[in-house]
């Protein structure tokens, strides 16, 4: 190859800049991230949310079949019972331990599956990042979503007998 | 064929629950003859020999019943099944209300020929009334002497009492009234083994019906082929039917085994109401199946043998008529209705399966279900049948899936949809009348 | 095999079963005549599934869930010949419905399908009716994961229903039958277990069915709700999660927990049992007991246990617990220390003490701590003490029940002699299978000076006044040899009545017989002449050295026979032997807690300067707050060891949590304090210090933890797969335990002594007498809140005469004075109390080793 023939040399230089020059105005791939955040999929699973009613009652029942049907072994619950002094959940139990290790997680979603009541869902957020191991274990109060406008926070104080069934039917509770 | 008075004797005689009025129509003469004259075994025997078959339903031979009692453990027992509990069916009441005496003949009779020294007459809850005039008789008959200890010089000893149910239906099955005898919750034990080996207080028992014991005096006193005189070869004898429904004239009616039914209703019940046109016949109180009143079913003969071949049983010859004006729909409502009431909870079909009948029934009538809740209906009714602890369950089907299956037409009309399913119905009908 | 053991073999071959040969599907077996469906195909692995089936019980028929085609082969009426089909096979008639497999008994012939369309159809059909009306609240029921409705609807049930979940019946969720036992009434599936079990099992039918049809449902009448002392059991045969206990509500799911076996230690029974445990962040991370289970063992206690066994052991988790070794400092303070400086001061100061050292020891340790124990205080040549009141454990060695015994084996033909105990109270399992062999047929004497749970099964009750236990005994085997020496003026009065007479035919012409003495109103000195009177009638009507004869005695404490066997003795006069003292080691036992005047002994050892106490505790006892050293000790659920219990079966309980940090095993401490006195005990292992039992206790030669762990079949099949009988699993994996040899049945003749008769004592006023409770106020249950309300209070009974004669109403608070002391005491009164004495319930706050004058104020 002859690299002083400008014949030779320019047409693909000419491509090259062409190229970078097309690209310039195209749109960025790239973000901003932190600033700019990029919208997930639909069904892109990060990291849990414990979910309420619309009253502000907690889905989760404490029935730690999530626990039960997680591959890595990365749920921990404990159960309480739900008085009407104290109420967290429509039912009789609430989970008063709900913790996730996050270094664990495998996001599978399969407690979303095995969850009877939608009380935990993989959500959107995927910044999940700790500076030591006991950081990645999320809490029950930082999985619980916040409570919906109108909704009241828990626990709280209930008439007695409002709630009498064991496991709340499928919809807003009273 | 006329009325013949053998058990509603009262209607010929005056007076004749007075012992003086009883004892000068024959009264206690059997039971004397018996005591004096004849060894248990012998009486069993005419009794058997007069073909009397079990008056309370199932219609099972009566001597042979008494042959059954295990005669290597006694004490032996006698219990008389008064809880008379199947809706229309009021023949029991009529008997010892009016014809007490005989009656208790009959449970004496009874006691002597199985080797029982007490006796039980298990009453309804309601017929407390008649619990204290049955005492009372009971005093009087241990008065004169024929009631008691060493009876007319023999080494025999009769003592009858009267115990009151709590008014539940199961009661008339004959292991919930033991049970309830023994004060225990009534509820049905599992057969076998049958009272006559394992009864009251784990002891032989006989469990016969009031009726039934009440024509043991005429056999004992005139012999086995008086009361052959009546009826027919296997029904042998006369029967109370209790008229009841949309007849002119309901009413107790004691006629010979294998009157028909067009006899029945319309030469003695005086017809159907307003002259309406009659639809359907239920045999045996609540818990029969629905004969379809065609002229076929009008003609066959009210006894243990014909009326299965009209798809039904004769039980205790309660027979319900019903006219054009009636839809099943609310008829079944009714009967489920009750059965769910009555229902014991012991087994789980019946518990559970009259619950949810009476669930679809009740939807079913008030017009708030669709075809598919009449096919579902049907099949829960087929899920019960045959797995229940006692007859009960069954029982509570019969009505329902005949209904179902013979006068599809009602339960089309009322439901709300009735498209591409109903020749599904057709097949599951067809399932059951297999 | 020695020749006992051969002729033991061919007794038991004698009764030969009828074998019924019959077909389920497709398969053939032979099982016993009389055997219901079920079990014949459980036998062959085949499952028919059931819910109100339970082989314990009588069967019912009512769930309708065993549904199957039964056939039987057609004979020829005239000749008596099964008719033949064509190909030669037999003709076989199959009902026109299908039959409950519960209820029906195999014949010879029969044919069972459970494979068929219809029967399959039965289940599903038969599930759905179940389901219309269950809440299906699974994800939070107890049951769930080990509920025979949830295992059977996925095995057998539809898939769907077809009910409306909006017409679903709805009743009470949360039914409280007394404070331990929860009835959730819309799980209930009216199959009875509960209530059947607790009318035919354990005689307290204090539940029962009320209503009817879809309202049935399960009412408790008593007061206080549920009052027995098995209500947990109901929950273990409860199929679905009806019936819960408070203590292990919403505690974890079954398939958390872990489960290790252990050997209840509350009674000298010895229940087998699980403990399940689970880590819980509630207890900040720690592993902590959920429940306790029975475990199966056929010998000893079946598939129960009492609700003692079931919920104390709370105690063992206390906050209270000891968790470090203190020594007394300058000031008079208990002081936490190392364990080097304590074992080091504990050595020094037993050394000084030489033999001048008295060891007690609680019958609630191992052996291995016993032996340990028992091995130092012998080395300095001190005296080795146990803590009981019950005297004979020599005596249970020599004539105990021979190996090869089962209390289940007594029926018919056998007769059992239940002297000076409350049986329900002193040992539960043995009152339930005493009374199980009574219904079996087994002649049932029992000899008591009031009416106790036993006396309605008992075929002859002798009576007579407190004192004079041995007479009774001895009166008896004057009925029955009446070369008996020195009768005294009690057996000559006990001889009189025709009932003891009669007794006395039936027990010479038993095929065997067991003897049971507890200890009703006796002291240690009663309790020596009643065992002996109890070995003298064994041996002298020839029922000693053979299986299922022999003695047993219902000790107070659950290892008492094991510390006879390691040579330690009862203490004729605790208080003198401790004044005695130079040093006291004092071990699982609380004599300052127990009684004032051994408190005074304990003080006076405290404060003698030259004296020396040391404590090896769980808790800060009021002996453990004299002490000069106080050793903290693990409890038995944090280790490993064994027990001996009364038919002297040895058997192992397993750690199921660990221990505290700075915690040992008694035993360990024991052999710590060894090294430091030149004397080489194992330290580590139990194994090894039980192999070393082996070599130096002649009955226990043969017992290894390696045969203690063997295990057999047993009946009725339990596995953890098992969907047949009720999910909550039973299965004993872990072991049998080892039943010792008796003296006698090494072919050794007992030496005996005539037993020493004493007369009722005679008092002008009221006589105390120690009775026994089940619920005590022991250390290891009180911390059991659940059964706060049940305990015992610090009470007397009076009988009604006596409350009449001092007019004292029912509850009122008396003064009682006794032995010196004065305390405050409900008066409880009942019918059955002898006039003139008062019972005083052990471990309630009133101290009393044997009978006492008593003064009641009201």
């Amino acid at each position: 190859m002859n690299l002083y023939n400008p014949l030779k040399v320019v047409p693909p230089l000419v491509t090259g800049l062409w190229t970078t020059f097309k690209s310039t105005l195209k749109k960025p791939v790239t973000i901003q991230y932190p600033e700019v955040k990029r919208p997930v999929r639909e069904r892109y699973k990060g990291r849990h949310e414990l979910k309420r009613y619309d009253n502000g009652l907690e889905k989760c029942i404490g029935c730690a079949l999530c626990a039960a049907a997680c591959p890595a072994d990365a749920i921990f619950v404990e159960a309480s019972e739900n008085i009407d002094e104290k109420r967290f959940s429509p039912g009789e139990r609430y989970a008063s331990t709900y913790e996730i290790n996050m270094l664990r997680c495998i996001f599978c979603g399969y407690c979303e599956d095995a969850c009877p009541t939608e009380a935990i869902v993989l959500g959107d957020n995927y910044e999940l990042s700790f500076t030591d191991r006991s950081q990645a274990i999320y809490t029950r109060e930082m999985l619980l979503d916040p409570v919906p406008a109108g909704g009241e926070p828990t626990p709280r104080e209930v008439e007695p007998g409002s709630f009498d069934r064991s496991i709340p039917e499928m919809k807003d509770p009273a | 064929m006329p009325e013949a008075y053998l058990c509603l004797r009262h209607r010929e005689i005056e007076n004749i629950d007075q012992m003086d009025v009883y004892r000068q129509n024959g009264g206690f003469s059997a039971w004397e003859k018996a005591i004096s004259q004849m060894q248990p075994d012998e009486v069993t025997t005419e009794v058997f020999d007069s073909g009397l078959r079990g008056r309370g339903g199932a219609g099972f031979p009566t001597g042979l019943k008494w042959r059954f009692m295990d005669g290597n453990n006694w004490p032996h027992y006698v219990v008389v099944n008064a809880d008379e509990s199947e809706p229309g069916t009021f023949k029991d009441r009529e008997i010892m209300e009016s014809n007490p005496l005989q009656f208790l003949e009959g449970v004496m009779l009874t006691s002597y020929a199985v080797g029982a020294n007490l006796s039980y007459i298990y009453l309804r809850g309601e017929f407390w009334e008649l619990a204290h005039y049955l005492d009372e008789r009971i005093a009087e008959l241990e008065k004169e002497g024929l009631l008691g200890d060493k009876l007319f010089g023999s080494d025999y000893s009769l003592r009858i009492r009267t115990h009151l149910g709590a008014g539940a239906y199961i009661c008339g099955e004959e292991t919930a009234l033991l049970e309830s005898l023994e004060g225990k919750l009534g509820q049905p034990r599992v057969r076998p083994p049958f009272p006559p080996s394992f009864g009251l207080y784990g002891k032989p028992t006989v469990v016969n019906n009031v009726e039934t014991l009440t024509n043991v005096p005429l056999i004992i006193e005139h012999g086995s082929s008086y009361y052959r005189k009546w009826g027919t070869e296997k029904s042998a004898g006369t029967k109370v039917f209790s008229l009841s429904g949309r007849v002119k004239k309901p009413g107790n009616y004691e006629l010979p085994l294998g009157t028909t039914f067009r006899e029945l209703i319309y030469e003695y019940g005086g017809g159907i109401i307003d002259d309406k046109e009659v639809k359907a016949i239920m045999p045996a109180g609540a818990s029969s199946s629905m004969i379809v009143a065609n002229d076929e079913a009008l003609d066959t003969p009210m006894d243990y043998e014909n009326v299965p071949n009209v798809g039904a049983q004769l039980g205790s010859a309660s027979i319900i008529v019903i006219d054009e004006t009636v839809s099943m729909d609310w008829l079944i409502n009714k009967t489920v209705h009750f059965f769910k009431h009555e229902s014991c909870g012991k087994c789980t079909p019946c518990r559970e399966g009259t619950f949810w009948m009476s669930n679809v029934t009740e939807r079913v009538h008030e017009g708030q279900a669709n075809w598919e809740d009449v096919i579902l209906l049907q099949d829960v009714a087929t899920n019960i049948k045959g797995k229940c602890l006692c007859a009960l369950g069954d029982f509570a089907t019969e009505a329902v899936t005949t209904a179902i299956e013979r006068f599809p037409e009602d339960f089309k009309a009322k439901a709300k949809s009735n498209g591409a399913a109903s020749e599904e119905l057709v097949e599951t009908s067809a399932a059951v009348a297999d | 095999m020695t020749e006992a053991v051969e002729n033991q073999v061919e007794e038991q071959a004698q009764p030969e079963e009828k074998l019924v040969t019959l077909t389920i599907d497709n398969i053939e077996v032979s099982v016993p005549e009389g055997t219901v469906l079920v079990d014949a195909a459980k036998k062959i692995g085949v499952d028919i599934p059931v819910f109100c089936y339970h082989p314990k019980m009588e069967p019912v028929g009512m769930c309708r869930m065993c549904l199957v085609e039964v056939g039987r082969p057609v004979f020829d009426r005239a000749t008596g010949e099964p008719v033949l089909e064509e190909d030669g096979s037999p003709k076989i008639q199959f009902g026109p419905k299908l039959d409950t497999g519960c209820t029906v008994e195999v014949s010879e012939g029969m044919v069972v399908r459970g494979y068929t369309e219809e029967v399959v159809d039965a289940r599903k059909e038969v599930l759905e009716f179940l389901l219309t009306s269950h809440p299906l609240d699974c994800p939070i029921c107890d049951k769930g994961g080990e509920c025979p409705l949830q295992n059977l609807t996925m095995r057998y049930g539809p898939g769907t229903s077809r009910f409306i979940f909006d017409e679903k019946h709805h009743a009470a969720k949360h039914v409280p039958l007394g404070e331990i036992i929860y009835l959730d009434r819309e799980r209930c599936i009216q199959c009875a277990r509960c209530t059947r079990f607790q009318d035919e099992v354990v005689d307290d039918p204090v539940i029962g069915f009320s209503q009817r049809g879809r309202s049935l449902e399960i009412v408790t009448f008593s007061d206080p709700g549920f009052d027995s002392y098995w209500s947990g059991n109901t929950t273990d045969i409860c199929p679905v999660g009806a019936l819960t206990t408070a203590d292990f509500r919403f505690g974890a799911r079954p398939w958390e927990l872990k489960a290790s076996a252990s050997v209840c230690n509350h009674c000298p029974v010895g229940c087998n049992t699980t403990v399940n445990t689970r880590r819980e962040a509630k207890s900040g991370g720690e592993l902590v007991i959920k429940r306790m289970m029975p475990r199966q063992n056929e010998y000893i206690n079946e598939i129960w246990m009492c609700d003692k066994g079931r919920f104390a052991h709370h105690y063992t988790q206390s906050e209270e617990r000891l968790t470090q070794p203190m020594v007394r400092n300058e000031v008079g303070e208990l002081e936490a220390t190392s364990w080097e400086a304590a074992l080091d001061l504990v050595a020094e100061e037993f050394k000084a003490a030489s033999d001048g050292l008295v060891t007690l020891a609680g019958a609630r340790l191992s052996n291995e701590d016993l032996f340990n124990i028992q091995q130092v205080t012998e080395k300095l040549g001190g005296k080795a003490l146990q803590n009981t009141h019950m005297a004979g454990g020599e005596l249970v060695a020599s004539v105990g029940v021979g190996q090869g015994s089962n209390l289940s084996d007594l029926g018919e033909g056998d007769a059992i002699l239940v002297v000076a105990s409350d049986l329900e109270e002193e040992a539960p399992l043995y009152w339930l299978r005493i009374k199980q062999a009574s219904e079996r047929g087994a002649t049932l004497v029992v000899a008591n000076p009031r009416d106790t749970k036993l006396s309605s099964k008992a075929n002859y009750e002798l009576r007579y006044s407190y004192g004079e236990e041995a007479a009774a005994v001895m009166a008896l085997l004057g009925s029955i040899s009446p070369k008996t020496p020195g009768e005294s003026e009690a057996v000559k009065k006990l001889s009189r009545g025709q009932e003891v007479k009669d007794a006395a035919t039936a027990i010479s012409e038993a095929n065997n017989l067991v003897v049971l003495y507890g200890n009703e109103g006796t002291g240690l000195a009663t309790s020596q002449s009643l065992a002996d009177a109890c070995a003298n009638l064994l041996v002298a009507t020839g029922h000693v050295g053979k299986a299922n004869n022999g003695l047993i005695a219902v000790w107070d404490k659950g290892n008492t026979q094991g510390a006879y066997d390691m040579g330690l003795v009862p203490s004729e006069d605790l208080a003198a032997d401790l004044m005695s003292a130079k040093a006291a080691y004092i071990v699982a036992a609380d004599p300052a807690g127990d009684d004032a005047t051994l408190a005074e002994a304990i003080k006076a050892v405290e404060e003698d300067a030259e004296k020396f106490l040391v404590v090896q505790e769980l808790f800060l006892t009021e002996s453990a707050k004299l002490a000069d050293v106080v050793l903290p000790v693990q409890a038995n659920t944090e280790r490993q060891g064994t027990y001996t219990n009364a038919e002297r079966r040895v058997q192992i309980f397993y750690p199921a949590v660990p221990a505290p940090v700075n915690v040992h095993a008694d035993y360990a401490v024991a052999a710590n304090i060894a090294e430091r006195l030149d004397l080489k005990l194992q330290k580590v292992i139990p194994a090894q210090v039980m192999a070393q039992i082996a070599e130096t206790v002649s009955d226990y030669a043969e017992v290894s933890y390696t045969k203690m762990a063997e295990v057999e079949e047993q009946w009725p099949i339990i596995s953890s797969e098992d969907v047949f009988y009720g999910g909550t699993s039973y299965e004993n994996e872990q072991g049998m335990g080892q039943q010792l040899q008796p003296a006698s049945q090494g072919g050794e003749s007992p030496a005996l002594s005539f037993a020493q008769v004493a007369d009722a004592p005679k008092v002008d006023g009221l006589l105390a007498v120690p009775v026994t409770r089940l619920y005590d106020r022991g250390s290891t249950v009180v911390p059991t809140e659940l059964l706060s309300e049940r305990l015992t209070p610090t009470s007397v009974v009076l009988s009604p005469d006596d409350a009449e004669k001092l007019s004292i109403e029912p509850d009122a608070e008396v003064t009682v004075k006794l032995n010196g002391t004065e305390t405050k005491a409900q008066a409880r009164i009942e019918a059955g109390v002898p006039q003139g004495y008062v019972l005083v319930p052990r471990s309630v706050g009133i101290a009393l080793n044997s009978p006492s004058p008593v003064e009641i104020k009201a």
